[in-house]
């Protein structure tokens, strides 16, 4: 007795800490989306029919158990068929079926109408990170992972939002329809963000269609959701909503920072202003490969450290940095970085851990190159 | 010998409504096993199939038309 009573002890305490857990639930996300709230609904209904089936079920099979019970050497009774019995158990469950496939296809038919959208987002998938253009209003930009590599290595402690913040949120408006188009340059990834329950594969090639319409204010994370390299986990989405009328303040705040950007191309930089710079672009767009000592992971991603390209022809350099290296991870950053980042960091790599070439190179050079070549600027945002 | 026929393509067509739902009693199984014809099944089976992929079809557009997408 007194053990009986132990383990009941035992079981209530763990569910009453599980239900103090609540905060962490296990369970689907509402969301802030009409689509999201009729996905968490659909899934709890049938749930709970799940949950029914099997309080039925299980509760048929251990009653028959207890009951047919025999004892040791009793003969079975053999019976063979019972057509009745067999068609009231293919009828029920099709039934049931029916019953949930009603609302699942209203939900589904409704997540796929991305039709009347207000404002149109390409999003495309990079390894590893994502780039949002926002089509009609000539702005299109890089999201990349912040979370310091000191966190990552354990270094640090963990900050709230471990491996779920970037440098720049997808800010959307509220109450709009909003038509997103994904794609992919290099592998397939997948946008995922469970408060606004979209799941899209992006997929190179290919264009796929989502939309939403958020309804609350507030920063929505998601990740990428197929697996698409040794980064993949390091590729978050952060998507902040906003009033309509702050949206239209934030493009027009974006598009001044981009011309202020021209503007600064234009300026002459000193060596020392651009290693500083450089050092930020470095670790923010180069490190996750060529590494943050500049060692690399040979041999897949080579060192920059002592390496002939960065001491060598700095025409070679800016060609690898702004168009990439065919048939490498070596990608090509014109469209990813602007001329002055550039710069900046073809300037660091060239001067950093006893790279000494003491060369500079000018953003307004790197302008020249970009302006110059724009027609062969492949899929860049036009 | 009309009749004949006819009973005998509603044995074997009832014979593969059963096979697509699954259940089929054993004296129905041993009446179409001695006096069904193999060809009979298959060609009527192949039927059925594609009056079941036209029946879904008819079945999507519907639930398409009733939900306005």
């Amino acid at each position: 007795m007194g053990t009986i009573r132990t383990i009941i002890f035992g079981l209530s305490l763990t569910l009453l800490s599980l239900s103090a857990h609540a905060e962490w639930a296990l369970n689907l996300s509402p969301g802030v989306t009409e689509v999201s709230r009729s996905v968490y609904d659909l899934h709890m209904t049938i749930f709970w029919i799940c949950v029914a089936i099997g309080v039925v079920v299980f509760g048929v099979m251990f009653w028959s158990i207890f009951h047919h019970r025999k004892s040791r050497g009793a003969e079975a009774h053999h019976f063979h068929e019972h057509t009745l019995v067999e068609v009231a158990w293919t009828i029920v469950p099709l039934g049931i079926l029916i019953a949930m496939a009603v609302p699942a296809t209203a939900t589904l038919v409704k997540m796929y109408d991305p039709s009347e959208a207000d404002l149109d987002v390409q999003i495309t998938g990079y390894q590893w990170k994502w780039r949002y253009t926002y089509l009609d209003q000539d702005l299109d930009f890089f999201s990349n992972l912040t979370t310091p590599q000191e966190q990552i290595g354990n270094e640090q402690a963990k900050g709230e939002h471990y491996l779920l913040e970037v440098d720049r949120h997808l800010v959307l408006p509220t109450d709009t329809k909003i038509r997103l188009l994904l794609t992919a340059n290099d592998v397939i990834h997948s946008w995922w963000v469970p408060a606004l329950a979209v799941k899209k594969d992006a997929v190179p090639g290919f264009i796929n269609e989502a939309w939403t319409r958020i309804d609350e204010p507030g920063i929505y994370r998601g990740q990428c959701a197929e697996l698409c390299g040794k980064d993949h986990g390091f590729m978050p989405i952060v998507v902040e909503a906003v009033p309509p009328e702050q949206f239209q303040q934030w493009l027009a705040e974006v598009k001044a920072e981009k011309q202020a950007e021209v503007a600064a191309a234009e300026k002459s930089w000193t060596l020392d202003e651009l290693m500083t710079q450089g050092e930020q672009v470095y670790l923010r767009a180069c490190a996750a490969c060529h590494q943050p000592t500049g060692t690399g992971i040979p041999p897949a991603f080579p060192a920059l450290k002592g390496s002939p390209v960065a001491l060598g022809d700095v025409g070679t350099h800016i060609d690898i940095v702004l168009n990439g290296s065919p048939a490498t991870a070596m990608q090509a950053f014109r469209d990813q970085l602007s001329a002055t980042e550039l710069a900046a960091v073809i300037t660091y790599e060239r001067n950093a851990w006893g790279n000494s070439t003491g060369e500079a190179v000018s953003p307004s050079q790197i302008a020249g190159i970009l302006a110059g070549n724009a027609d062969t600027a492949g899929e860049g945002a036009q | 010998m009309h009749t004949d026929v006819i009973q005998r393509c509603w044995r074997t067509l009832l014979g593969v409504l059963a096979g697509f739902f699954g259940v089929r009693s054993e004296s129905a199984r041993e009446r179409d096993f001695k006096e069904g014809r193999a060809l009979h099944f298959v060609v009527i089976g192949v039927v059925m199939a594609v009056v079941f992929v036209i029946f879904v079809i008819v079945l999507v557009r519907w639930a398409l038309s009733i939900t306005g997408a």
